[in-house]
């Protein structure tokens, strides 16, 4: 069995597991999009009262909020269960992922199917559709092209950087702190575009914590307001590289974590 | 009053031993009050003194906001009373010699009066230091301000409390918590001020109990409200605050009787 295979294999068992809540799967559904809306509408009663958040228009700022949401559902949906990391490491549960001949990621990602993402990503669709009828977008194949890449590179950057910062826990014993500063940054970026905060918060997010590949600077390519914005405009290209550049950092630091864990034993 | 403060005591205690965790809600705040900031400096320059207020009054109206945030978030009340059902240690605290009501205000409010002085005392402080938090509009502006969000936490804990009576009947707290703080996030005039709130929805905002939170409180300091409008707006949060004091009592008393204790 490949490693793909083994994947799906896990992911498959802990889907059956899980579906024996099904009042739980309809609740958290209805949750999910109801929170999105909550949301989004904060943002349009902002946003509608004062015509633009410095330059971005109502619709523009859906598009921002759904295409963080689409790559982030995707990366939720199958490789969330990294969070976790921390209670393996406490616990000393880590071990049974080293007992069995197949690679430790996969089991850990194999753990947990957020089922319930799909509603974020079909939230997402329906918001980013809106979006691009109300904004009167036109893409050629090139910015479908982007767009899937876009959201790919999107998920990508988001599962590299939580998998880093879990992997923390091999060093300091504890990360979810870390995850849950890291996640008001996240937060941020989400809602707003990050021009209008200060410098040195659109530094931070993006070159040392670089969600801002995630949904803004993919943003200002697809709705053409490259010419408005203040960062360089080779930025909006480069998602796809930052996520491959996450990929190789975090492939070394999860190598080095491994060799570093000692189990807590229990 | 010793009661209050013994409660303080125990938090303070368990604080020590989650330093760690104190300190990041303590990053979370200055990272929000930082972000607020600038939303409304972005969003003023395209109107200024758009709804009667100035910038600076929206920028302490939304630095205050995050600051007395951790007043009314905190994992309260709810969360203990379904934890102590699960567990069946609900049995412990009713055979205790004091009314249960009374025994989770008095817990609760240990814990916030032991928050107000390590984290949002602290947090104001930042927020005059570097985030451009003004002082209040007038010093009795600002007495009015502490009276009117001391009210708000009432409101803010009954509601909970009568969460935390219906978990204990559904036996779950975490979906109808989260209904309530989608409800408490839109309506309570933290992020966006109800005045904001375009026809209908504004409407709802000032029908709900919500507003009672940080609406009221935050309007008094900034100095939105005036005079007659402050007398109105407190008014408004004692009309809330007693009816549901009265509602809590009356519920619980309903459903004591009903209580399953699980296992023990």
């Amino acid at each position: 069995m490949n490693a793909f295979q083994l994947y799906f294999r896990l992911i498959h068992i802990s889907l059956l597991s899980r579906m024996q809540y099904r009042a739980n799967f309809l609740v958290g559904l209805l949750g999910l999009i109801v929170w999105n809306l909550v949301n989004l509408g904060l943002i349009g009663i902002l946003v509608t009262q004062f015509t633009s958040l410095k330059d971005w228009t109502l619709w523009e700022l859906v598009f921002l909020y759904c295409l963080w949401i689409l790559g982030h559902s995707l990366y939720a949906l199958f490789f969330s269960h990294t969070d976790q990391m921390e209670t393996y490491l406490i616990e000393g549960t880590f071990d049974q992922f080293l007992l069995r001949p197949a690679s430790p990621l996969i089991q850990v990602l194999g753990r947990e199917f957020q089922y319930l993402e799909i509603a974020d990503a079909l939230f997402a669709l329906t918001g980013l559709g809106l979006a691009y009828t109300h904004l009167g977008l036109r893409w050629d194949g090139w910015h479908w092209g982007f767009f899937v890449i876009a959201v790919m590179s999107g998920a990508v950057i988001m599962f590299a950087l939580n998998l880093l910062i879990a992997c923390t826990a091999f060093w300091t014993g504890r990360s979810r702190g870390a995850a849950f500063v890291a996640g008001q940054f996240y937060g941020l970026v989400q809602w707003y575009p990050i021009e209008i905060f200060g410098k040195t918060f659109r530094v931070i997010v993006t070159g040392f914590l670089p969600v801002a590949f995630i949904n803004y600077y993919p943003s200002l390519l697809l709705l053409n307001k490259l010419d408005r914005a203040d960062s360089a405009w080779w930025l909006s290209l480069l998602s796809p590289l930052v996520a491959l550049l996450l990929v190789g950092i975090v492939s070394g630091v999860w190598r080095l974590a491994l060799n570093r864990y000692s189990s807590s034993g229990s | 009053m010793k009661v209050f403060l013994a409660f303080a005591r125990q938090s303070f205690h368990s604080i020590a031993i989650y330093r760690f965790d104190f300190w990041l809600r303590v990053s979370t705040v200055l990272i929000l009050m930082y972000s607020i900031r600038w939303v409304w400096v972005a969003l003023y320059t395209q109107r200024p003194g758009a709804f009667g207020a100035s910038l600076e009054q929206m920028i302490t109206y939304g630095v205050l906001s995050m600051a007395i945030e951790n007043l009314f978030y905190s994992f309260g009340v709810q969360y203990y009373m379904s934890q102590q059902v699960r567990s069946g240690a609900i049995d412990v605290d009713l055979l205790k010699p004091l009314d249960f009501h009374f025994h989770m205000l008095a817990r609760n409010t240990g814990q916030m009066l032991f928050r107000l002085f390590i984290m949002i005392l602290p947090a104001i402080l930042c927020g005059y230091l570097f985030f451009g938090l003004r002082p209040p509009a007038t010093p009795l502006a600002g007495f009015q301000f502490a009276l009117a969000l001391f009210i708000g936490y009432l409101v803010g804990f009954h509601l909970e409390f009568l969460l935390g009576s219906i978990a204990l009947v559904t036996l779950d707290i975490h979906s109808i918590d989260w209904a309530f703080n989608a409800l408490l996030r839109f309506f309570s005039g933290q992020l966006v001020p109800i005045w904001l709130f375009p026809g209908p929805l504004g409407t709802l905002a000032s029908l709900l109990p919500f507003r009672a939170l940080f609406a009221t409180p935050l309007s008094i300091y900034t100095g939105l409200l005036n005079g007659e409008a402050i007398i109105n707006a407190v008014g408004l949060q004692l009309f809330w605050l007693a009816a549901l004091v009265l509602l809590s009592r009356w519920f619980w008393n309903r459903i004591q009787a009903r209580i399953i204790s699980q296992g023990g």
